[in-house]
């Protein structure tokens, strides 16, 4: 277990700058995760950290001491990669248990680390099978053993669960949340996915273009995003994003007008989250347009509106029913956050 | 139905043409086998000997000191193929001007006549004026002089070292191919659970790579079993006859002492030992692929 520390640290390839400047503290048995949209240099900012990439300049430390020169196999960390990198001419016993055999532990005492830890992740009965003879699951399950079954200072987990079908990574992702709170080693994860970085980090960080452009907790990120990107990127179905200026004390856009706290200014964009919108009687209501799309998802219906070519999706109750194109009304549900961006520069304006 | 029939009467000419000229002579080696026929006295093949042609190879030195012969070099000769092709694999498996250029010229020598190897590397070795034997004289003072392709042992080197030189560059392309297919991320958790570079290869790259070497080892055991044209050209079986290969002795057997019923039972022999090698290597290979999806 261990602090990581990342100073100024940056990764060229050639003229090409993949990670800048990068700084950022992973506190000890902090569950971290690297967020963005592919090529934002998250893989490369873990591959950084286990070794696996050359650091152009800065300084890596783990627990205050400098790693940069340091091989993988001496910075005493495990990895799960996105494909696994199972070895597939080994048994699964073999496969978790070659950490161990590595670093010289006896076969006696290696046979019961790997049965032990195979029980953990539910892998008891498949010791003796070959990688190729698993699921998706079972081999995701096969490289989460070999990374845990000795007691490293940093987890690295580089997309773990992109692989595997939705109602798997939904269970992995709360095997993967037990598993972190019952050995507590610090952890770097990277995802490109929202739901997964909400769901398990203590921090996310989002990235992009090689930069962090927020750190925050995911409740901090999903209330406060730091710029339109970040407020873009996050929640499902996505912020809605509307374009338009702030005149009087309102917000005004086609068909949407709302009283904000702000001086006038022009280039402004609103945001407002689909669940922070309820349904109202158009005639009266601060947002309105024909209805465009109504889809079920279960607990609720997504209604999108659409008003001179820009549309805004609400969430409304599942039993909702509407004509296409009719008119429809929406307001601010009573204590919800509005969010206002700088069109230009992207970043958040605040009140 | 009718276009089924036109393709069998399209494949005629083909079948027939492989039927004269191979399924025929191999069906007429097999007759002559067990025949008696020497060319300076009959037209045709003579008498029925039964086995006599092939009891009489297992009592011949000649036959006895070319199976050896053939052993000393098809061992030294795949395992010196293999080691160097996997090497040059290694060092050329990075992306690069370098890399790719040095790939591309790799060809060449795979490119080269095997007959022309072997002239060649006679005149390079010729002690008055072989650019590699006066090359060592120079650096190696010692070396000055020496008899290369008089001397048993060394004209047997020499010869490896042409079919080496030969072989290598294509094989080192079967293994770039086999190190391509196998996963990087496979070395990198390797490298980060612990191994050192040397336990990276011997554990988890090599043993990925068993299928692409087996290929590798059996192919170049068949072409090394095969080896006539350097013998040929390069030392001619000599110096006395410490370079004469199976093949070379049947050719000679054949066509220089006109034996052909014993010529066509030494060829038949050189046959089962191919064909028992391939057989192996196929019953290997479907084990392996067995182990690789069951």
């Amino acid at each position: 277990m261990a602090e990581v520390q990342l100073v100024d640290v940056e990764k060229r390839y050639g003229d090409f700058l993949a990670v800048t400047r990068q700084n950022l503290t992973i506190k000890d048995g902090e569950f971290l995760v690297l967020l963005g949209p592919s090529g934002c240099g998250k893989t490369t900012t873990m591959r950084m950290i286990a070794g696996l990439e050359e650091i152009t300049a800065g300084n890596l430390l783990f627990a205050g001491e400098r790693v940069n020169d340091k091989a993988p196999k001496d910075r005493d960390i495990a990895m799960v990669f996105q494909n696994y990198g199972l070895y597939p001419h080994m048994t699964v016993a073999d496969n978790i248990g070659y950490p161990l055999k590595l670093r010289g532990v006896d076969r006696k005492t290696r046979t019961a680390r790997v049965q032990e830890t195979a029980e953990k992740v539910e892998l008891g009965a498949l010791l003796k099978r070959r990688p190729s003879e698993l699921s998706g699951g079972q081999r995701q399950r096969v490289a989460l053993a070999r990374a845990i079954v000795r007691t490293p200072k940093i987890f690295l987990m580089d997309e773990p669960l992109s692989n595997l079908d939705a109602k798997l990574r939904v269970t992995m992702r709360a095997e993967l949340k037990h598993l972190h709170h019952e050995l507590g080693v610090t952890t770097v994860y990277v995802t490109h996915d929202q739901m997964e970085a909400m769901t398990l980090a203590h921090r996310v960080a989002v990235m992009r273009e090689g930069r962090i452009v927020q750190l925050d907790t995911p409740k901090n990120i999903y209330s406060e995003p730091a710029d339109l990107f970040v407020a873009s990127f996050i929640g499902s179905p996505p912020m809605n994003l509307i374009d338009g200026r702030i005149s009087g004390g309102r917000f005004e856009a086609p068909g949407v007008s709302l009283p904000v706290e702000a001086t006038d200014r022009d280039k402004v964009v609103m945001g407002i989250r689909p669940e922070d919108l309820e349904l109202t009687d158009p005639a009266s209501a601060p947002i309105s347009g024909r209805v465009y799309a109504l889809e079920l998802t279960g607990d609720s219906t997504l209604v999108t509106l659409r008003e001179q070519g820009s549309s805004i999706c609400a969430r409304g109750p599942a039993d909702f029913e509407a004509a296409i194109n009719t008119s429809c009304g929406l307001a601010p549900k009573p204590g919800a956050r509005t969010h206002l961006f700088d069109k230009d520069s992207g970043q958040r304006i605040d009140a | 139905m009718r276009d089924r029939s036109l393709a069998y009467v399209l494949l005629v000419p083909a079948f027939l043409i492989v039927l004269a000229t191979t399924l025929y002579p191999l069906a007429y080696s097999l007759v002559t086998a067990f025949r008696e026929w020497d060319l300076t006295k009959q037209r045709r093949p003579g008498e029925f000997v039964g086995v006599d042609n092939f009891v009489h190879a297992f009592s011949e030195p000649g036959f006895q000191n070319s199976i050896w012969i053939t052993t000393i070099f098809v061992i030294t000769s795949v395992i010196l193929t293999l080691l160097i092709a996997m090497s040059l694999a290694l060092l050329l498996r990075r992306e690069g001007r370098l890399h790719t250029f040095t790939r591309i010229i790799l060809i060449l020598p795979f490119a080269m006549s095997p007959a022309l190897i072997g002239v060649s590397y006679r005149f390079m070795f010729n002690p008055e004026f072989g650019v590699i034997a006066k090359g060592l004289g120079a650096v190696f003072p010692s070396l000055e002089g020496v008899p290369w392709l008089a001397s048993p042992d060394l004209a047997m080197a020499i010869l490896v070292l042409t079919d080496v030189w030969h072989w290598a560059p294509y094989m080192t392309f079967m293994c770039l191919g086999g190190l391509a297919s196998v996963p990087r991320e496979t070395e990198e958790a390797a490298r980060i659970d612990g191994a050192s570079s040397w336990r990276v290869f011997f554990g988890v790259v090599l043993p990925q790579m068993k299928g692409v070497l087996l290929v590798i080892a059996v192919l170049k055991t068949i072409f090394a079993l095969k080896m006539f044209d350097q013998v040929v050209t390069l030392t001619g079986g000599g110096p006395g006859t410490s370079t004469e290969t199976l093949a070379f002795f049947i050719f000679n057997v054949g066509f220089k002492w006109y034996d052909m019923g014993y010529a066509s039972a030494l060829a038949w022999i050189l046959t089962a030992i191919m064909m028992l090698i391939s057989i192996w290597y196929v019953r290997m290979l479907l084990s392996e692929r067995k182990m690789a999806t069951a």
